[in-house]
């Protein structure tokens, strides 16, 4: 009598995996790890594909909207795509919004569940890198030529702001020679030109960068030092 | 009769004049604090810290995982502001503030900590600030539009509150841009 019900479990098994493996059914067609990358504000969703469906027959479609709306945005640019990854910077351009993007895949005729990213705000989430940044020397000062990186382009409305103002990000200037124990922080905030006046002669000098988010102090990796030598 | 008249004249002219100059000092006294108001407004001393920036981000992101509902939305200015003056942004954010303080956050202190701690403190603060504030015009839209945030949170029961939580860094965006 057991071993009848052994035999009747396998073959149930049998056959309810084996229609697994011809039939796909939509659990596994379902993108996986659906979410945001936020460099600089650039915001790339990201994906990977569902569990064995890495077939050359496999199309994402790509939606977004701001936390709150009703309907989704179909990303023109990213419908009936292969890749695994959409950038939704333009959409996304408000930074202290929240939004959400969500994806699904098409094999055969057969779309997938959406699958959603959680909730999304960029000014939170992106990461932020090291600034440019030049030295020249002119007589008896140092000039720091700054650079935030690359930033996305804002809409035209809001191209009266500085990049750095819009983005609400400073730059901070850090100096030392061998005569300060610690290094020193000579200079906080937007200007792209900063002037280090009074430089003794005979002294060398580093000087380093570094991007800051006031807002949430939080600091982006330092940019390359320079040292000069005062004639 | 003339004799008695003219004293019982500038008798009414003299109660006259005095009523006329308490009207007056009334007025200006009145003009000062009472018809205008204290205006809705925060001190820059007030702005959050990076660090209650940090938690209510960190306190809302948590939230938020546990909100699924992405299309109804408790604090956005399509919802709150309908129909209100700019002027009067504040005075909004004053009773959502408000109600967001002490019917959604003092019931749930205990919860995603030690965040909740150093956003709900830093709200009680500016919640006590605006306190006195008022204005004087008909406030109805605002009323409508604020006991439309209350139904939805309540409509929604925990899910709303939790949702209100999840919305905390909008909050902080919108209080800082209307009130300071």
């Amino acid at each position: 009598m057991l071993s009848k019900h052994c035999f009747l479990g396998f073959l149930v098994t049998f056959f309810l995996t084996g229609e697994t493996e011809t039939q796909p059914n939509c659990d596994s067609l379902k993108p996986q790890k659906v979410h945001f990358q936020s460099r600089n504000f650039h915001n790339i969703l990201h994906w990977q594909s569902g569990i064995g469906c890495t077939s050359n027959s496999s199309f994402y479609t790509v939606q977004y909207k701001i936390y709150g709306e009703k309907s989704w945005t179909n990303k023109e640019s990213c419908s009936n795509i292969q890749q695994v990854f959409c950038d939704l910077t333009d959409e996304t351009s408000l930074v202290q919004e929240s939004y959400y993007g969500r994806v699904r895949m098409n094999s055969m005729g057969i779309p997938s569940d959406w699958v959603i990213t959680k909730r999304f705000t960029p000014c939170w989430e992106t990461k932020i890198d090291s600034p440019f940044m030049n030295l020249t020397r002119s007589n008896q000062s140092l000039l720091v030529s700054l650079g935030a990186p690359n930033l996305p382009d804002r809409a035209p409305k809001e191209k009266t702001m500085s990049m750095e103002d819009y983005y609400e990000l400073v730059y901070r200037v850090f100096i030392t020679n061998k005569f300060l124990k610690k290094e020193q922080m000579i200079y906080e905030g937007t200007h792209r030109v900063v002037e280090i006046e009074a430089v003794a002669p005979h002294m060398s000098y580093c000087v380093v960068a570094e991007m800051y988010q006031p807002m949430f102090d939080r600091r982006s990796q330092r940019s390359k030092k320079i040292c000069v030598e005062i004639s | 009769m003339a004799t008695l008249q003219r004293p019982a004249n500038s008798f009414l002219k003299g109660v006259m004049t005095a009523s006329c100059l308490l009207l007056i000092a009334l007025w200006v006294q009145g003009g000062a604090a009472w018809p205008i108001g204290p205006h809705c407004r925060l001190d820059k001393s007030d702005l959050p810290s990076a660090q209650v920036t940090n938690h209510t981000f960190r306190l809302a992101e948590e939230a938020s995982l546990a909100d699924n509902n992405t299309d109804v939305r408790l604090f956005g200015r399509h919802q709150l502001f309908r129909g209100v003056n700019a002027t009067d942004y504040c005075y909004v954010m004053k009773q959502v503030l408000n109600f967001t303080v002490e019917e959604v956050l003092l019931l749930h202190s205990h919860r995603y900590q030690p965040y909740m701690d150093t956003v709900l403190s830093y709200l009680i603060r500016i919640n006590h600030k605006l306190n006195h504030c008022y204005i004087e015009r008909d406030d109805q839209n605002i009323q409508r539009n604020v006991q439309e945030l209350k139904d939805t949170v309540r409509e929604l029961g925990e899910s709303g509150e939790i949702k209100v939580i999840g919305e905390l860094n909008l909050l902080r965006g919108l209080l800082v841009t209307k009130c300071f």
